[in-house]
Protein backbone atom coordinates (compact mmCIF):
# COMPACT_ATOMS: atom_id res chain seq x y z
CA UNK A 1 0.00 0.00 0.00
CA UNK A 2 1.45 3.63 -1.09
CA UNK A 3 0.19 6.63 0.93
CA UNK A 4 0.69 9.79 -0.91
CA UNK A 5 -0.36 13.55 0.82
CA UNK A 6 1.00 17.19 0.74
CA UNK A 7 3.87 17.52 3.17
CA UNK A 8 4.48 21.20 4.04
CA UNK A 9 2.93 21.93 0.74
CA UNK A 10 5.34 18.96 -1.21
CA UNK A 11 4.04 15.68 -2.36
CA UNK A 12 5.15 12.65 -0.04
CA UNK A 13 4.56 9.37 -0.83
CA UNK A 14 4.98 6.51 1.47
CA UNK A 15 5.82 2.74 0.29
CA UNK A 16 6.23 1.58 3.84
CA UNK A 17 4.17 -0.13 6.66
CA UNK A 18 1.07 2.06 6.32
CA UNK A 19 1.03 1.25 10.64
CA UNK A 20 3.72 3.34 10.71
CA UNK A 21 3.14 6.53 12.99
CA UNK A 22 3.38 9.69 11.24
CA UNK A 23 5.88 10.77 14.21
CA UNK A 24 8.45 7.99 12.97
CA UNK A 25 8.33 9.04 9.26
CA UNK A 26 8.69 12.27 10.25
CA UNK A 27 11.54 11.69 12.18
CA UNK A 28 13.30 8.99 10.73
CA UNK A 29 12.74 9.09 6.97
CA UNK A 30 12.21 12.99 6.46
CA UNK A 31 14.46 14.30 9.25
CA UNK A 32 11.92 16.76 10.50
CA UNK A 33 13.35 16.74 14.34
CA UNK A 34 11.30 19.63 14.77
CA UNK A 35 8.04 16.94 15.43
CA UNK A 36 9.22 15.45 18.99
CA UNK A 37 8.36 11.88 19.69
CA UNK A 38 7.99 11.70 23.58
CA UNK A 39 4.89 10.18 25.29
CA UNK A 40 3.73 8.26 22.49
CA UNK A 41 0.30 7.82 23.40
CA UNK A 42 -1.67 11.13 23.11
CA UNK A 43 -1.18 12.49 26.36
CA UNK A 44 1.72 15.13 26.41
CA UNK A 45 1.57 16.64 22.78
CA UNK A 46 5.12 17.35 21.53
CA UNK A 47 3.88 15.52 18.34
CA UNK A 48 1.52 18.22 17.39
CA UNK A 49 1.11 18.24 14.37
CA UNK A 50 -1.59 19.63 11.67
CA UNK A 51 -3.45 17.31 9.42
CA UNK A 52 -5.66 19.23 7.35
CA UNK A 53 -5.49 22.47 9.35
CA UNK A 54 -6.25 20.65 12.18
CA UNK A 55 -3.93 19.79 15.27
CA UNK A 56 -3.58 16.23 15.80
CA UNK A 57 -0.64 13.71 17.42
CA UNK A 58 1.73 12.23 15.39
CA UNK A 59 2.49 9.65 17.69
CA UNK A 60 -1.48 7.94 17.38
CA UNK A 61 -1.68 8.47 13.45
CA UNK A 62 -1.01 6.10 11.14
CA UNK A 63 0.78 6.70 7.73
CA UNK A 64 -1.77 5.21 5.91
CA UNK A 65 -4.51 7.01 6.93
CA UNK A 66 -3.26 10.03 5.34
CA UNK A 67 -3.68 9.69 1.82
CA UNK A 68 -4.78 12.67 -0.08
CA UNK A 69 -4.71 14.61 3.08
CA UNK A 70 -2.97 17.60 3.89
CA UNK A 71 0.24 17.57 6.36
CA UNK A 72 1.74 20.62 8.49
CA UNK A 73 5.08 20.37 10.71
CA UNK A 74 6.57 22.85 12.72
CA UNK A 75 9.14 23.06 10.05
CA UNK A 76 6.09 24.02 7.60
CA UNK A 77 3.96 26.35 9.77
CA UNK A 78 7.75 28.35 10.75
CA UNK A 79 7.87 29.35 7.26
CA UNK A 80 4.25 29.32 5.63
CA UNK A 81 1.71 30.12 9.21
CA UNK A 82 1.79 33.84 10.39
CA UNK A 83 -0.13 32.80 13.73
CA UNK A 84 2.91 30.17 14.19
CA UNK A 85 5.33 32.70 13.88
CA UNK A 86 3.44 35.21 16.74
CA UNK A 87 3.52 32.44 18.51
CA UNK A 88 7.39 31.30 18.41
CA UNK A 89 8.43 35.13 18.54
CA UNK A 90 6.61 35.98 21.92
CA UNK A 91 7.37 32.50 23.58
CA UNK A 92 11.04 33.77 22.95
CA UNK A 93 10.71 37.16 23.96
CA UNK A 94 8.76 36.15 27.65
CA UNK A 95 11.35 33.37 27.34
CA UNK A 96 8.90 30.58 28.00
CA UNK A 97 11.27 28.27 26.08
CA UNK A 98 13.66 26.00 28.10
CA UNK A 99 14.27 22.24 27.08
CA UNK A 100 12.40 22.92 23.93
CA UNK A 101 10.83 19.35 24.04
CA UNK A 102 6.67 20.89 24.27
CA UNK A 103 7.38 23.74 22.35
CA UNK A 104 6.73 22.92 18.56
CA UNK A 105 3.69 20.75 19.81
CA UNK A 106 2.40 24.18 22.07
CA UNK A 107 2.69 26.03 18.63
CA UNK A 108 1.48 23.82 16.33
CA UNK A 109 -1.67 23.60 18.47
CA UNK A 110 -2.13 27.23 19.55
CA UNK A 111 -1.95 28.80 16.41
CA UNK A 112 -4.81 27.25 14.93
CA UNK A 113 -6.85 28.45 18.12
CA UNK A 114 -5.19 32.00 17.84
CA UNK A 115 -6.64 32.23 14.50
CA UNK A 116 -9.88 31.37 15.62
CA UNK A 117 -10.47 32.51 18.61
CA UNK A 118 -9.18 36.12 19.14
CA UNK A 119 -10.94 37.57 21.72
CA UNK A 120 -10.07 34.29 24.12
CA UNK A 121 -8.92 35.30 27.92
CA UNK A 122 -6.82 33.39 30.13
CA UNK A 123 -8.80 30.31 30.68
CA UNK A 124 -9.64 29.56 27.31
CA UNK A 125 -5.80 29.57 26.41
CA UNK A 126 -5.97 27.10 28.69
CA UNK A 127 -8.22 24.61 27.87
CA UNK A 128 -6.74 25.29 24.31
CA UNK A 129 -3.23 23.99 26.21
CA UNK A 130 -5.05 20.89 27.62
CA UNK A 131 -3.26 18.25 25.61
CA UNK A 132 0.48 20.12 25.96
CA UNK A 133 2.16 19.36 28.50
CA UNK A 134 5.42 21.25 29.53
CA UNK A 135 7.87 20.31 32.58
CA UNK A 136 10.33 23.32 32.60
CA UNK A 137 8.87 26.83 32.72
CA UNK A 138 5.49 26.55 33.92
CA UNK A 139 2.60 26.82 31.96
CA UNK A 140 1.79 30.89 33.16
CA UNK A 141 4.29 32.15 31.02
CA UNK A 142 3.51 30.82 28.13
CA UNK A 143 -0.06 31.76 28.78
CA UNK A 144 1.31 34.87 29.45
CA UNK A 145 3.08 34.75 25.26
CA UNK A 146 -0.26 33.59 23.58
CA UNK A 147 -1.66 36.61 25.52
CA UNK A 148 0.85 38.77 24.06
CA UNK A 149 -0.26 37.70 20.40
CA UNK A 150 -3.86 38.00 21.33
CA UNK A 151 -3.01 41.80 21.92
CA UNK A 152 -1.13 42.27 19.18
CA UNK A 153 -3.73 40.97 16.87
CA UNK A 154 -6.08 43.25 18.43
CA UNK A 155 -3.63 46.53 17.86
CA UNK A 156 -2.88 45.36 14.14
CA UNK A 157 -6.45 45.04 13.51
CA UNK A 158 -7.41 48.13 14.58
CA UNK A 159 -9.72 49.27 17.83
CA UNK A 160 -13.43 47.80 17.93
CA UNK A 161 -16.04 51.00 17.21
CA UNK B 1 7.16 -9.10 1.22
CA UNK B 2 5.81 -6.56 -1.18
CA UNK B 3 2.31 -7.73 -0.94
CA UNK B 4 2.16 -8.44 2.32
CA UNK B 5 3.07 -4.86 3.15
CA UNK B 6 0.07 -3.99 0.93
CA UNK B 7 -2.70 -5.88 2.63
CA UNK B 8 -1.77 -5.18 5.91
CA UNK B 9 -4.74 -1.74 5.98
CA UNK B 10 -7.40 -1.48 3.72
CA UNK B 11 -9.50 1.77 3.55
CA UNK B 12 -13.41 0.98 3.19
CA UNK B 13 -15.79 2.53 1.66
CA UNK B 14 -18.70 0.80 3.09
CA UNK B 15 -20.53 -1.00 5.46
CA UNK B 16 -20.12 -4.34 3.22
CA UNK B 17 -16.24 -3.74 2.69
CA UNK B 18 -15.94 -3.76 6.31
CA UNK B 19 -17.94 -6.55 7.04
CA UNK B 20 -16.63 -8.76 4.61
CA UNK B 21 -12.95 -7.43 6.12
CA UNK B 22 -14.06 -8.10 9.73
CA UNK B 23 -14.95 -11.42 8.35
CA UNK B 24 -11.78 -11.95 6.66
CA UNK B 25 -9.82 -11.69 9.94
CA UNK B 26 -9.10 -8.24 10.33
CA UNK B 27 -9.04 -6.13 13.19
CA UNK B 28 -11.49 -3.01 12.61
CA UNK B 29 -9.55 0.77 12.63
CA UNK B 30 -11.47 3.49 13.99
CA UNK B 31 -9.14 7.01 14.60
CA UNK B 32 -6.63 4.99 16.31
CA UNK B 33 -6.07 6.76 19.39
CA UNK B 34 -6.25 3.42 21.33
CA UNK B 35 -4.53 0.88 19.01
CA UNK B 36 -1.83 2.91 18.06
CA UNK B 37 -0.59 2.92 21.78
CA UNK B 38 -0.23 -1.07 21.67
CA UNK B 39 3.63 -0.63 21.59
CA UNK B 40 3.68 1.49 24.22
CA UNK B 41 1.84 -1.00 26.30
CA UNK B 42 4.03 -3.88 25.32
CA UNK B 43 1.49 -5.03 22.93
CA UNK B 44 2.09 -5.80 19.34
CA UNK B 45 -0.37 -4.04 16.70
CA UNK B 46 -2.73 -6.04 14.76
CA UNK B 47 -1.17 -7.85 11.74
CA UNK B 48 -4.00 -6.77 8.99
CA UNK B 49 -6.98 -3.99 9.99
CA UNK B 50 -9.71 -2.32 8.31
CA UNK B 51 -10.42 1.51 8.33
CA UNK B 52 -14.18 2.26 8.98
CA UNK B 53 -13.26 6.20 9.09
CA UNK B 54 -14.30 6.68 5.38
CA UNK B 55 -17.72 5.45 5.60
CA UNK B 56 -19.79 7.89 4.70
CA UNK B 57 -22.89 6.09 6.51
CA UNK B 58 -20.60 5.41 9.71
CA UNK B 59 -20.13 9.47 9.98
CA UNK B 60 -23.54 10.97 10.53
CA UNK B 61 -25.68 12.21 13.32
CA UNK B 62 -29.13 12.56 12.12
CA UNK B 63 -32.09 13.61 14.24
CA UNK B 64 -35.16 10.81 13.41
CA UNK B 65 -38.65 11.28 14.96
CA UNK B 66 -37.84 9.51 17.67
CA UNK B 67 -34.40 9.17 18.10
CA UNK B 68 -30.96 10.65 17.46
CA UNK B 69 -28.61 8.46 15.55
CA UNK B 70 -24.69 8.69 16.08
CA UNK B 71 -22.74 6.88 13.70
CA UNK B 72 -19.62 4.45 14.88
CA UNK B 73 -17.15 6.95 12.92
CA UNK B 74 -18.19 10.51 14.25
CA UNK B 75 -15.52 11.79 16.11
CA UNK B 76 -15.81 13.36 19.96
CA UNK B 77 -15.47 16.54 17.88
CA UNK B 78 -17.58 16.21 15.71
CA UNK B 79 -20.44 14.79 17.73
CA UNK B 80 -20.02 18.02 20.29
CA UNK B 81 -20.52 20.18 17.09
CA UNK B 82 -23.81 18.07 15.96
CA UNK B 83 -25.63 18.45 19.20
CA UNK B 84 -24.51 21.13 21.33
CA UNK B 85 -27.93 22.74 20.44
CA UNK B 86 -29.47 19.69 21.53
CA UNK B 87 -30.08 21.22 25.39
CA UNK B 88 -31.36 17.55 26.75
CA UNK B 89 -28.53 15.81 25.73
CA UNK B 90 -25.93 18.07 27.62
CA UNK B 91 -24.70 14.79 29.31
CA UNK B 92 -23.32 13.15 26.13
CA UNK B 93 -22.38 16.06 24.59
CA UNK B 94 -19.90 17.00 27.92
CA UNK B 95 -18.98 13.16 27.86
CA UNK B 96 -17.50 13.99 24.39
CA UNK B 97 -16.19 17.54 24.69
CA UNK B 98 -14.30 17.07 27.70
CA UNK B 99 -12.54 13.67 27.49
CA UNK B 100 -8.88 13.17 26.41
CA UNK B 101 -7.58 16.14 24.69
CA UNK B 102 -8.44 18.66 21.98
CA UNK B 103 -6.11 16.25 19.71
CA UNK B 104 -7.35 13.29 20.75
CA UNK B 105 -11.09 14.07 20.56
CA UNK B 106 -10.30 15.62 16.75
CA UNK B 107 -9.58 11.44 15.89
CA UNK B 108 -11.35 9.41 18.15
CA UNK B 109 -14.53 7.97 17.54
CA UNK B 110 -17.19 7.19 19.45
CA UNK B 111 -17.44 3.64 17.98
CA UNK B 112 -13.48 2.90 18.85
CA UNK B 113 -14.15 4.29 22.21
CA UNK B 114 -17.11 1.46 22.93
CA UNK B 115 -15.24 -1.06 21.49
CA UNK B 116 -11.67 -0.95 23.24
CA UNK B 117 -12.48 -3.49 25.88
CA UNK B 118 -9.94 -2.89 28.13
CA UNK B 119 -10.67 0.92 27.97
CA UNK B 120 -12.35 1.30 31.64
CA UNK B 121 -12.36 5.11 31.49
CA UNK B 122 -14.54 5.46 28.79
CA UNK B 123 -17.01 8.68 28.91
CA UNK B 124 -19.39 7.24 26.10
CA UNK B 125 -20.22 4.30 28.04
CA UNK B 126 -22.12 5.80 31.45
CA UNK B 127 -23.60 8.49 29.08
CA UNK B 128 -25.04 6.40 27.15
CA UNK B 129 -26.50 4.65 29.56
CA UNK B 130 -28.20 7.03 31.23
CA UNK B 131 -29.64 7.80 28.16
CA UNK B 132 -31.34 4.37 27.42
CA UNK B 133 -29.17 3.91 23.83
CA UNK B 134 -29.01 1.22 21.71
CA UNK B 135 -25.84 -0.37 19.67
CA UNK B 136 -26.17 -0.92 16.16
CA UNK B 137 -24.16 -3.99 14.95
CA UNK B 138 -23.71 -5.40 11.22
CA UNK B 139 -23.06 -9.32 11.48
CA UNK B 140 -22.73 -11.46 8.89
CA UNK B 141 -26.94 -12.48 9.34
CA UNK B 142 -27.54 -9.13 9.53
CA UNK B 143 -28.28 -6.08 11.51
CA UNK B 144 -28.23 -6.54 14.95
CA UNK B 145 -29.39 -4.46 18.17
CA UNK B 146 -28.15 -4.51 21.15
CA UNK B 147 -29.36 -2.33 24.45
CA UNK B 148 -26.12 -0.76 25.50
CA UNK B 149 -25.84 -2.88 29.13
CA UNK B 150 -25.44 -6.14 27.20
CA UNK B 151 -23.35 -4.89 24.49
CA UNK B 152 -20.78 -3.93 27.32
CA UNK B 153 -21.44 -6.96 29.08
CA UNK B 154 -21.06 -9.10 25.82
CA UNK B 155 -18.47 -6.93 23.71
CA UNK B 156 -15.14 -8.79 24.23
CA UNK B 157 -17.16 -11.86 22.35
CA UNK B 158 -19.87 -10.25 20.33
CA UNK B 159 -16.97 -7.92 18.08
CA UNK B 160 -14.89 -10.21 16.78
CA UNK B 161 -17.69 -11.12 14.58
CA UNK B 162 -19.79 -8.11 14.16
CA UNK B 163 -19.31 -4.13 13.01
CA UNK B 164 -20.45 -1.44 15.27
CA UNK B 165 -22.16 0.55 13.18
CA UNK B 166 -23.36 3.41 15.22
CA UNK B 167 -25.86 4.20 18.12
CA UNK B 168 -29.37 5.35 19.12
CA UNK B 169 -30.43 7.62 22.02
CA UNK B 170 -34.26 7.99 22.39
CA UNK B 171 -35.35 10.84 21.89
CA UNK B 172 -37.73 10.81 25.28
CA UNK B 173 -34.17 11.82 27.10
CA UNK B 174 -35.49 14.88 28.74
CA UNK B 175 -32.08 16.12 30.73
CA UNK B 176 -28.79 14.37 30.92
CA UNK B 177 -26.07 15.47 32.76
CA UNK B 178 -22.36 14.42 33.25
CA UNK B 179 -19.50 14.61 35.87
CA UNK B 180 -15.94 13.03 35.34
CA UNK B 181 -12.69 13.67 38.19
CA UNK B 182 -9.61 13.46 36.38
CA UNK B 183 -6.81 13.75 38.84
CA UNK B 184 -5.30 16.86 36.60
CA UNK B 185 -8.29 19.53 36.00
CA UNK B 186 -8.33 17.97 32.38
CA UNK B 187 -6.24 15.71 29.77
CA UNK B 188 -6.20 12.71 31.76
CA UNK B 189 -8.28 9.16 32.48
CA UNK B 190 -10.80 9.79 35.07
CA UNK B 191 -10.68 8.39 38.45
CA UNK B 192 -14.51 8.10 38.31
CA UNK B 193 -17.43 9.39 35.89
CA UNK B 194 -21.09 9.57 37.08
CA UNK B 195 -23.81 10.08 34.46
CA UNK B 196 -27.28 10.92 34.97
CA UNK B 197 -30.48 11.30 32.75
CA UNK B 198 -34.29 11.35 32.81
CA UNK B 199 -35.64 9.41 30.36
CA UNK B 200 -39.62 9.03 30.12
CA UNK B 201 -39.88 10.28 33.72
CA UNK B 202 -37.53 8.00 34.98
CA UNK B 203 -34.07 8.44 36.36
CA UNK B 204 -31.10 6.62 35.08
CA UNK B 205 -27.86 6.78 36.82
CA UNK B 206 -24.44 5.26 35.77
CA UNK B 207 -20.97 4.86 37.04
CA UNK B 208 -17.68 4.96 34.72
CA UNK B 209 -14.18 4.22 35.18
CA UNK B 210 -14.66 2.23 38.70
CA UNK B 211 -15.47 -0.65 37.90
CA UNK B 212 -13.81 -2.83 34.50
CA UNK B 213 -16.97 -2.11 32.89
CA UNK B 214 -19.59 0.77 33.44
CA UNK B 215 -22.54 0.04 34.86
CA UNK B 216 -26.05 1.43 35.79
CA UNK B 217 -26.63 2.40 39.85
CA UNK B 218 -30.09 1.01 40.14
CA UNK B 219 -29.36 0.71 44.00
CA UNK B 220 -29.66 4.20 44.19
CA UNK B 221 -32.19 4.99 41.37
CA UNK B 222 -34.68 3.43 43.05
CA UNK B 223 -33.96 5.01 46.63
CA UNK B 224 -34.50 7.95 44.20
CA UNK B 225 -37.66 7.12 42.06
CA UNK B 226 -40.42 9.17 43.09
CA UNK B 227 -38.37 11.57 45.15
CA UNK B 228 -37.38 15.34 44.20
CA UNK B 229 -34.28 15.48 43.20
CA UNK B 230 -31.86 17.57 45.90
CA UNK B 231 -28.13 17.31 45.49
CA UNK B 232 -27.49 16.85 49.39
CA UNK B 233 -29.82 14.47 49.88
CA UNK B 234 -28.44 12.43 46.81
CA UNK B 235 -25.66 12.23 47.93
CA UNK B 236 -26.06 11.08 51.23
CA UNK B 237 -27.87 8.08 49.71
CA UNK B 238 -25.41 7.39 47.16
CA UNK B 239 -22.73 7.08 50.52
CA UNK B 240 -25.34 4.63 52.24
CA UNK B 241 -25.56 2.54 48.83
CA UNK B 242 -22.44 2.13 47.18
CA UNK B 243 -22.07 -0.68 45.89
CA UNK B 244 -19.07 -0.39 43.41
CA UNK B 245 -15.77 -2.63 43.93
CA UNK B 246 -13.69 -0.13 42.62
CA UNK B 247 -10.45 -1.48 40.74
CA UNK B 248 -7.27 -0.25 41.40
CA UNK B 249 -5.29 1.83 38.67
CA UNK B 250 -2.29 3.83 37.74
CA UNK B 251 -4.08 6.99 38.26
CA UNK B 252 -6.02 5.93 41.81
CA UNK B 253 -6.29 2.99 44.07
CA UNK B 254 -10.29 1.54 43.96
CA UNK B 255 -10.96 2.49 47.21
CA UNK B 256 -10.54 6.68 46.38
CA UNK B 257 -12.90 5.78 42.75
CA UNK B 258 -15.85 4.29 45.21
CA UNK B 259 -14.96 7.51 47.64
CA UNK B 260 -15.46 10.29 45.62
CA UNK B 261 -18.84 8.69 44.01
CA UNK B 262 -20.70 10.37 46.31
CA UNK B 263 -19.65 14.27 45.66
CA UNK B 264 -19.63 13.57 41.95
CA UNK B 265 -23.38 12.18 42.61
CA UNK B 266 -23.88 15.70 44.26
CA UNK B 267 -22.19 17.47 41.47
CA UNK B 268 -23.81 15.77 39.12
CA UNK B 269 -27.30 16.40 40.22
CA UNK B 270 -27.00 19.75 41.00
CA UNK B 271 -25.67 19.63 37.17
CA UNK B 272 -29.27 17.54 36.00
CA UNK B 273 -31.04 20.05 37.98
CA UNK B 274 -29.64 23.48 36.53
CA UNK B 275 -29.44 22.47 32.88
CA UNK B 276 -25.78 22.45 33.32
CA UNK B 277 -22.98 19.86 33.20
CA UNK B 278 -19.13 20.16 32.74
Amino acid sequence: MSTTFQLNGETCRFDGDPMTPLIDLLRCQRFMTGTKAVCREGFCGACTVNVEGEPVLACLRPVGLLEGLSVMTIEGASRYDAEAQLLQAAFERVDAVQCGMCFPGMVMSLSKFLRETPRADRNAVKHAMVGNICRCTGYERIVDAVMECLAEAHSAGGADV
Amino acid sequence: MHGIVEERLIVAETIEEARDALRQGRAVLAGGSWVMRAPVRGQALPERLVSVGRIAALSRVEVEENEYVIGAAVTHFALTEALRDVPQLTGLVTAAATSANPAVRRVATLGGNLCCVDFAASDFAPALLACGALVYLETAQGPATLPMAEFLARRAEVLPRALLTGVRVPRSVRASAHQRLPMRKAGDYPVAIVSMAICGGELHIAVGSVEPIARRWTVLEQALDGRTLNPERAAELAATLNDFKGRDGIEADGWYRREVLPALVRRCTAALLSGESK
